[in-house]
C-alpha cells in the first residue's frame, strides 16, 4: 500500500518512533513511501507540493496551525487533496490527533479533528476515514500493526474517537510493575524506587490514560511508571496538563478516578484497604536476604 | 540569479536562497526556517518540572539532550543539590547512546543516499539505532521522550542485570559498526592519523571518503574554520578555537542571539562572530589525532567534518564502555533536592548530536517566568547579511552551480525542529 506522511508542526517523534519498530524491514515490504520526513521517499517534498497520485493512505503528524506552510503551498491544501484521495487518514500521535503540546504556541492551532477534546468540523468529511493514533509519540507497535491491520483488511474496531479499540482499550495502569501498590492503597513513593506508586502523590495519570504503555513495552523492554516516572497522559486529549509531577487533590484524596470508578467506589475500596497493614508492601523489594552463592561475602565474617 | 532551494529530510526542511554571480558561483545563501512551534512561549507560568516533560519534545531524534540540558539548568537553581555519582554517570551514558542513534541516522539516512541514491542503506541505520533505543528506555523507561532525569538525580532504580543487558547491546551496536560502517577496532579511532590507513579499511565510512575524494570535493564547505564546545565535562572539552589555537575560557554573556530576516530561527553568536558546534568541533577541542590530520589536510571542509562526525561513533563506544564499568549501583539514584526557590536562574549546557545545546531558565514566584534554548543547528546554519555571514552560509559561499551544495549543508546535520523550537 502506498504511504503519504505529512507534517505539520511535529517534532518527528513519531517518524523517529517508528524505526524502532523490531520487525521494521519485514513490516516495510507491505508498503511504499509516497512521502515521509526521513526515509528516502518515490517523491520530494515540492513534487509533494505539485501533486501526486495513487495516495492509499495519508499520515499526518504534527499540530496544524491555520495557514502554515511547510515549503509554498498551504498545508490545508495538502491536507485537504491527498485526505480527499485518500482511502485513510491516520492521524499519528497526540499533536494530530489533539493539538497535543504545540496547541499552546500559537493561534489557530489544532489537531485534525480536536482541539483538546472539542471537536473541529473543519475537516469532516475525512472523519469517517479516519484512525486516531495519539501518543506522544505513537508507540511503533501501535502504527505499525494499525497500517497493517488497515492494509490487510482486517477488522479495526474503534472507539468514540476513533482510537483502535486493540491499543487504546487498555489504560497505562495495565501491566504497571507497581500495581500492587495501587491496588492496597500503599500511598508512599520517593523517586530512585522500584517500590511505591505514584498516582497518589506523584501525578501519575495511568489510571485514567488510554494506552498500551505497559502492556506494549516501550522500546520492548520498559515503561515510564517502571522507570519511576509518573504517566502523564500524553495520548490523551488534554495533554500537558499543568503540574505534570503532582497529584492534584480534593480533601487529601486524588482529584481525578481511575477510569470508569466513582469517587465513592473508590472511597469505600479504599479505606477498606488501608484498614489492613501489609508488610510485604513496606518492605524493599530486594532487600539482601539471608540465603547467599557459594564464595559471596558474608557481612561482619 | 537568484534560485529558492528547498533542502528536505532534516529533521524538517529548510529553504535556500542562493544568489549566483556571472561566473555562476553563489555569491550569497541565506537559509530560512519557516515554522515555529513556539516552546519558549509555552513554558511561560509552568510549573518549573514540567520542563522535564514538554522540553525533550523539542525533537524526536536528540530530545533526550534537551531533557539532560533542562534537568541541568533547573538544578542550577536549587541551593544545596547534590547527585550521585551513579546518576551522573547513567544521565552521561544514556545522553552518549544519543548521540550514537542520530550519527549512524545521519550517515546512512541522509548522506549516503546523496552519494549512492541507488544503494539503499536503511536497516544499517534502523537496526543499532533501534538497539540504542533499547538502551535508553532499559535506564529511561521509554525513547523517544523520557523524562527520567529529575532534580537530584534520575527516577529508576537499575540492577546489574539492567545494566548487564545494556553492556550487551552496547557490543551489537559495536559490531554493526565494524560490519557496515568501518572494518575497524573502535580503539583504532583514539590514535589513528592517518587518512590513508582509514581510507583502506573495508566498509562504508572509506567508500563515502574515497568517493568524495574522487569527485574532488575533499576541500569543499571550508568556513571560519572556528569552533565552539560548550559542553565538556564528560567525554568532551570545552572552549573554543581558531583553527588548532585553543581557548578553553569561555563567557556566556557574549552569547548573543539575533533574529534572522524572513526566518523563524535565531542566528547566535560568540561576540558577534560565528562559531562551528558539532563533532568537527569537539574533535578539535579533543586534538583527536585523525580529525586535526584531515584538517591540516583540507582545513574545516566537508571531508572533516563527515569524518570527525562517524569517527565519533568508536569514541562513544569506548567512553559508554568505561562508564558501566565504574557505576556503582548502591548508590542512591535520587537524593531529595529540597524546595526550589521562588526566585532563582539557571543554566545547562551539554553536548547534543549536532553540538552544544545551551538551556537557561529563570523563576519567578515558584514558575518559570522565561526559558531559553539554543541549539548547535543555531550556530552552525544561522545565516545573516553576506558581509557577516554564518558557519553553513560562509561554507556556501564562492561553490560553483554544479558543487555538492546540499552535501555541504548536510555535511553540518541540520536539526530543523530544533533550531526554530
Amino acid at each position: 500500500m502506498n504511504l503519504l506522511w505529512l507534517s505539520a508542526l511535529a517534532c518527528n517523534g513519531n517518524a523517529h518512533s517508528l524505526l524502532n519498530y523490531p520487525q521494521l524491514e519485514s513490516w516495510m515490504e507491505g508498503f511504499e513511501w509516497l512521502y515521509h520526513p526521513l526515509f528516502p521517499s518515490r517523491y520530494s517534498y515540492p513534487e509533494i507540493e505539485a501533486g501526486v497520485g495513487g495516495c492509499e493512505i495519508l499520515l499526518i503528524d504534527g499540530t496544524l496551525e491555520e495557514g502554515m506552510s511547510r515549503n509554498r503551498r498551504p498545508f490545508a491544501e495538502l491536507l485537504e487533496r491527498y485526505g480527499r484521495e485518500a482511502k485513510f487518514v491516520v492521524t499519528v500521535g497526540t499533536c494530530a490527533t489533539f493539538g497535543g503540546i504545540f496547541r499552546e504556541g500559537g493561534e489557530g492551532r489544532q489537531g485534525v479533528h480536536f482541539h483538546g477534546e472539542e471537536r473541529r468540523k473543519r475537516y469532516d468529511d475525512l472523519w469517517p476515514k479516519t484512525v486516531s493514533l495519539p501518543g506522544c509519540p505513537v508507540q511503533p507497535e501501535v502504527l505499525a500493526g494499525t497500517l497493517s491491520a488497515l492494509a490487510s483488511g482486517a477488522p479495526l474496531p474503534l472507539d468514540e474517537m476513533r482510537r483502535p479499540k486493540y491499543f487504546y482499550a487498555y489504560t497505562v495502569h495495565d501491566g504497571c510493575s507497581r500495581n500492587e501498590y495501587f491496588e492496597y492503597k500503599i500511598e508512599e513513593h520517593r523517586f530512585g524506587e522500584l517500590e511505591g506508586c505514584m498516582f497518589y502523590d506523584h501525578g501519575c495519570q495511568g489510571p485514567y490514560t488510554r494506552g498500551s504503555c505497559n502492556r506494549v513495552l516501550w522500546n520492548g523492554v520498559s515503561s515510564k511508571t517502571r522507570a519511576g516516572q509518573p504517566c502523564m497522559g500524553c495520548s490523551e486529549p488534554d495533554f500537558p496538563a499543568v503540574g505534570l509531577w503532582q497529584t492534584s487533590k480534593n480533601m487529601g484524596i486524588p482529584a481525578r478516578m481511575p477510569l470508569g470508578v466513582s469517587r465513592r467506589a473508590y472511597l469505600t475500596l479504599a479505606g477498606m484497604a488501608k484498614a489492613f497493614r501489609f508488610e510485604r508492601f513496606e518492605t524493599p523489594m530486594m532487600e539482601p536476604g539471608e540465603e547467599r552463592l557459594p564464595g559471596e561475602e558474608r557481612e561482619g565474617s | 540569479m537568484t534560485e529558492l532551494r528547498l533542502i528536505e529530510k532534516i529533521e524538517g526542511e529548510a529553504q535556500v536562497l542562493y544568489r549566483f554571480d556571472k561566473e555562476e558561483r553563489v555569491s550569497d545563501a541565506q537559509i530560512r526556517f519557516l515554522n515555529s512551534r513556539g516552546i519558549e512561549r509555552i513554558l511561560e507560568g509552568r510549573e518549573p518540572w514540567d520542563a522535564l516533560a514538554i522540553n525533550p519534545r523539542v525533537c524526536g531524534i536528540c530530545g533526550h539532550a534537551h531533557l539532560i540540558a533542562t534537568v541541568r539548568a533547573l538544578e542550577a537553581c536549587y541551593p544545596s543539590l547534590r547527585i550521585s555519582p551513579k546518576a551522573e554517570a547513567i544521565r552521561e551514558l544514556t545522553l552518549s547512546f544519543e548521540l550514537l542513534q542520530n550519527h549512524f541516522k545521519w550517515f546512512y539516512l541522509t548522506i549516503w543516499p546523496l552519494l549512492f541514491p541507488d544503494e539503499r542503506r536503511i536497516r544499517e541505520a534502523t537496526e543499532p539505532s533501534r538497539v540504542v533505543g533499547e538502551m535508553i528506555a532499559l535506564v529511561a523507561g521509554k525513547y523517544p521522550h523520557s523524562s527520567y532525569a529529575l532534580p537530584g538525580g534520575i527516577s529508576s532504580d537499575p540492577t546489574p542485570v539492567d545494566l548487564l543487558g545494556i553492556s550487551e547491546r552496547l557490543r551489537s551496536v559495536g559490531r554493526h559498526f565494524a560490519r557496515s560502517v568501518i572494518d575497524a577496532k573502535p580503539e583504532l579511532f583514539t590514535r589513528c592519523e592517518r587518512i590513508e590507513e582509514m581510507l583502506s579499511k573495508e566498509g562504508d565510512l572509506p567508500r563515502v571518503m574515497r568517493e568524495i575524494m574522487e569527485r574532488g570535493w575533499e576541500r569543499l564547505g571550508r568556513s571560519f574554520d572556528r569552533f565552539l564546545v560548550l559542553g565538556g565535562g564528560g567525554l568532551f572539552v570545552s572552549g573554543k578555537s581558531h583553527a588548532t589555537r585553543i581557548r578553553e575560557h569561555l563567557d556566556l554573556r557574549y552569547l548573543e542571539e539575533e533574529p534572522i530576516e524572513g526566518s523563524k530561527a535565531l542566528r547566535v553568536r560568540y561576540r558577534r562572530k560565528s562559531y562551528e558546534a558539532g563533532p568537527l568541533a569537539r574533535a578539535m577541542l579533543l586534538r583527536t589525532p585523525l580529525i586535526l590530520e584531515a584538517h591540516r589536510r583540507y582545513g574545516d571542509s566537508l571531508f572533516s567534518r563527515i569524518l570527525a562526525r562517524v569517527c565519533e561513533i568508536p569514541r562513544l563506544l569506548l567512553y559508554t564502555e568505561e562508564l558501566l564499568g565504574r557505576i556503582d549501583l548502591s548508590e542512591p539514584s535520587w537524593i531529595d533536592p529540597g524546595e526550589l526557590p521562588g526566585r532563582a536562574e539557571g543554566v545547562g549546557r551539554i553536548e547534543a548530536a549536532r553540538g552544544s545545546l545551551l538551556h537557561r531558565v529563570r523563576i519567578e514566584e515558584g514558575k518559570i517566568a522565561r526559558y531559553q534554548i539554543v541549539t548547535p543547528t543555531q550556530w552552525n546554519l544561522g545565516s545573516g547579511p553576506v558581509e557577516e555571514p554564518g558557519v553553513a552560509q560562509k561554507a556556501l559561499l564562492g561553490l560553483r552551480r554544479e558543487d555538492p551544495l546540499e552535501l555541504v549543508f548536510k555535511s553540518f546535520d541540520v536539526c530543523s525542529v530544533c533550531t526554530t523550537h
